[in-house]
């Protein structure tokens, strides 16, 4: 492990300001070449920053940056590539019509301004086997699966030989064993040579693949570089990157999900999640039966779907991204087009209702998508947050804006949202206080079944902590609750009853204490 | 926060006038006018002269009308930009009532013919709003087309049906109203048309501010996924408003046969709705700043009589005024057409 000569990558003293929020501060860290290392921290903690530094992308208020050794220029993305550093972006920046030999070709050097389709395959078969990626060159981005996209991108950053690669986030869009996958690719590339640092915030996935583990927090270099591996104090991790502010908040049950799986041995400490009645008495929360659906634009037809939420229960589903859960929610919403099959909320039957009438009913939806679906980020707070009372009522009564004013900023404050005024967009708030707004909301006494879909995607710990809070409370008060996850800790952690969908279908069912490998083999259908 | 945000729309709303009547003074005068002579004279007939502030009146109350039901609709998401089509089948919904009910007593005509010119613009609204819910067809092309059936239509009944017979030919035009129908003299200033703007006026501002409608529409303006979301019917508050802007349109019609022209004339005020889009764009689709806004643009309608005596500048020149404003506007306006693009994902999804 001891560094031999220069360092592959070092940053002395680096700070970044965005106007008076300062993103990093005094970072100096060196990496030694060969090895992968890892970032941690929560959202806002300065990793992104400290990738974009490091690639060249952002210039640093103050500081340096040094590749093998030579200094080079900050903020300078050509100079910075030049010298061997490569970004794989959190989200993927392939144009989806694209063959992925037209991919490669994209901003690679030395490219020719006239080419053939058959002369671009050629030139980069090789490459892309070398790197065992699979895939066929002729085929389109958007038809890639997402693993295979991501594999598309390391190869392009690899194609200008690359001696350091950086990913940011780069598990956030895999299953699990997309994950396995990305991992064994990067020690191969770590044995051909490659300095690798991945920006991650699961100590699970950090420990399973990194070399040293660098801990930032609120800008500054808390932790680290400490080896990682089996003897890494995962406790000690998850609190330098949770800080002690927030560490009393932290639940037994989070820092479980914090520190992954293996948390879970935490023992007292976590919350019982089997305590409810696994049949729970009086009509569910929600009943379908039978529902099958066209093939919907945001994912494959559900075929025959039976699911019935009880009250006081969470049921937790879990599935690889694309296989059923957008159109699940989506039916429940009645915007998927239902072929057969029916739909009872709290007894009532709901089959043919609006949504209008079935959040009449009770349902409540915390979408996929906080900033589409979920709020209008150029409208205002209150409006947000007002919006699904006053479709309730009549739509040309006089109302009193300011009251509406008032009883949004008793709520926000409830939910502890921070903000500045309730006049302010929607937009101006960080992720993680829309996701209250949205809560505030859709949480209300009169819900009796809430579907949260990715409630805590891009979240940090805190947040995240809060939202699963929330959701634990709606159970207590007899509300019946159907979490829609890719992170299986999180599913793990807080569902009374887990259910993998697959291909538009509900293929399994499991009860507390989930199997990671049953779970992950029915989620991949290899059973 | 909110009082601040207001006043940078307002201020960028009058930059951006000011940007265009900077261009318009530059390009007169590299065309050999004099630029100062074309504002002295603007301002003149638009406010300065005695009594031009009456003239200026005369134009901006029709405009205000129009222009209010162009901003519900935006505000809705729904681009009608129908808006003269909708004011020229008011008109010839009112004048049809005036024409063959001229034995009638006016407390029956008046109110039918209001009825009428309403009902005339409302379904002229009321197609592209069809269309475009059923079926998706893109309302700006629909209704901007409606612009030119509706002014041939206007043509057909002014030569035909409601010919005056005793018209010179030159100009194609209905019969004159009744003495007893209109609504005001010449000057269109009369306290039925003051009272009547004040009405409407008070009633959207109420329907924008203090109602769900206006809440909710603004939601679905801005992000119409939200809202569907929330389970509202996109396509009901889209048609709620799309109809609300025709029939004011048409009531604008309506009181321009009634009050200042006193007869339906073939190709009549060609640019009334474009310049009431204008207005409502230049006023960020807020009732009170449509109100101001019509203000000026009446008062440079009411300009456009002067320059050719005053500036010896064609009265085309105010045309072409608000052509620079609506580059400018249009120009400040294109996250709206991100936002139409949003609106086409959403409705595929409803």
């Amino acid at each position: 492990m001891a560094p031999s000569g220069a360092p592959a990558l070092e940053c002395r003293d680096v700070s970044v300001s965005y106007g008076p929020v300062a993103a990093l501060s005094g970072v100096s860290l060196r990496l030694a070449p060969g090895l992968i290392h890892a970032v941690c921290g929560q959202n806002g903690a300065g990793k992104t920053t400290f990738a974009r530094v490091a690639s060249g992308l952002v210039r640093p208020n103050r500081g340096a940056l040094f590749i093998s050794g030579q200094e080079v220029a900050t903020g300078n993305v050509a100079r910075a590539r030049a010298a061997g550093v490569e970004l794989v972006h959190q989200s993927f920046a392939l144009p989806p019509s694209f063959t992925v030999a037209e991919a490669m070709e994209f901003g690679a050097e030395k490219g020719t301004p006239i080419y053939s389709r058959r002369g671009l395959e050629a030139r980069w078969k090789q490459h892309l086997e070398n790197l065992g990626v699979r895939v066929r060159l002729r085929d389109r981005i958007r038809d890639l699966a997402v693993e295979q996209q991501q594999g598309v991108e390391i190869a392009r950053a690899l194609v200008a030989e690359a001696s350091v690669l950086i990913l940011d986030e780069p598990t956030a869009v895999l299953s699990p064993t997309g994950v396995e996958m990305l991992f064994d690719r990067l020690r191969n590339l770590k044995a051909g040579g490659v300095t690798i640092l991945l920006i991650l915030h699961k100590i699970r996935e950090v420990l399973g693949v990194a070399d040293t583990v660098t801990v930032l927090r609120g800008g500054k270099l808390v932790e680290g570089p400490l080896p990682a591996g089996d003897t890494t104090p995962q406790l000690r991790l998850a609190h330098a990157i949770v800080g002690s502010a927030a560490e009393q908040a932290l639940s037994g049950a989070d820092e479980a999900a914090l520190t992954g799986a293996e948390g879970r041995d935490l023992g007292a400490s976590v919350e019982p999640v089997a305590s409810v009645p696994a049949t729970p008495a009086g009509p569910v929360a929600l009943e379908i039966a039978g529902a099958s659906t066209r093939a919907d634009p945001e994912g494959p037809a559900l075929a025959d779907i039976d699911l019935a939420v009880g009250r006081s229960e969470i049921v937790g589903v879990a599935g690889v991204e694309g296989n059923g859960q957008r159109t699940l929610v989506r039916m429940l919403a009645n915007l998927a087009d239902l072929q057969s099959g029916r739909i009872a909320l709290a007894g009532t039957d709901v089959t043919r209702g609006a949504l209008a009438a079935r959040r009449g009913a009770g349902l409540r939806i915390i979408p996929f998508e906080r900033n589409t679906e979920g709020l209008s980020l150029a409208s205002s707070l209150w409006e947000n947050w007002s919006a699904r009372q006053l479709l309730f009522g009549p739509l040309l009564k006089l109302i009193s804006p300011a009251a509406w004013r008032r009883d949004c900023d008793l709520s926000l404050k409830q939910w502890d949202v921070r903000y500045a005024t309730t006049t302010q967009p929607a937009g101006s708030l960080s992720g993680g206080n829309a996701q209250k707004l949205i809560l505030a909301r859709e949480v209300d006494a009169d819900a009796s079944l809430i579907i949260a879909a990715q409630p805590t995607r891009g979240l940090d710990v805190g947040a995240t902590a809060f939202v699963w809070k929330s959701l634990r409370a709606a159970r207590e008060r007899g509300c019946g609750v159907l979490l829609i996850s890719s992170d299986l800790d999180e599913l793990f952690d807080i569902s009374d009853r887990l259910i993998v969908m697959l291909s538009g279908r509900i293929v399994a069912e499991f009860r507390p204490p989930y199997s990671l490998s049953a779970v992950g083999a029915a989620m991949t259908g290899a059973r | 926060m909110m009082l601040k945000g207001r006043l940078i729309t307002v201020g960028r709303a009058i930059a951006f006038v000011l940007l265009a009547l900077i261009l318009c003074g530059i390009v007169f005068q590299l065309a050999g006018y004099s630029a100062k002579e074309m504002f002295q004279s603007i301002a003149d007939g638009a406010f300065l002269n005695p009594g031009a502030w009456k003239n200026s009146l005369r134009w901006a109350l029709p405009l205000f009308i129009t222009a209010c039901g162009v901003a519900i609709s935006f505000r809705c998401g729904f681009f009608n930009v129908g808006a003269q089509g909708q004011f020229y089948l008011g008109a010839i919904g009112a004048t049809f009532v005036v024409d063959f009910m001229a034995g009638w007593p006016a407390f029956v005509v008046i109110p039918l013919a209001f009825l009428a010119g309403i009902l005339g613009g409302a379904i002229w609204a009321l197609w592209p709003a069809l269309l475009r819910v059923r079926s998706g067809t893109d309302e700006v092309i629909t209704t901007l087309m409606g612009n030119f059936i509706a002014g041939l239509v206007l043509i057909y009944v002014c030569s035909g049906i409601l010919k005056d017979p005793s018209g010179t030919g030159q100009v194609m035009a209905s019969r004159p109203v009744s003495p007893a129908f209109r609504i005001s003299t010449n000057s269109g200033l009369s306290p039925t048309i003051i009272g009547i703007v004040i009405v409407v006026g008070v009633a959207m501002w109420l329907l924008v501010n203090r109602t769900a409608f206006g809440v909710l529409s603004s939601l679905a303006g801005r992000n119409p996924i939200m809202v569907v979301w929330q389970g509202a019917k996109l396509s009901r508050l889209g048609i709620a408003g799309f109809v609300l802007g025709g029939a004011l349109a048409g009531l604008a019609g309506t009181i321009e046969v009634l009050g200042p022209n006193g007869r339906l004339v073939s190709g009549f005020l060609p640019a009334h709705g474009f310049t009431a889009i204008l207005i409502a764009l230049v006023a960020s689709l807020s009732i009170t700043g449509t109100a101001i806004v019509s203000l000026f643009f009446g008062g440079l309608a009411a300009a456009s009589l002067y320059l050719p005596v005053l500036a010896g500048l064609p009265s085309a020149a105010i045309d072409i005024i608000n052509a620079a404003i609506a580059l400018f506007i249009t120009a400040r306006t294109v996250p709206g057409l991100a936002r139409l693009a949003a609106r086409r994902r959403a409705s595929g999804s409803t």
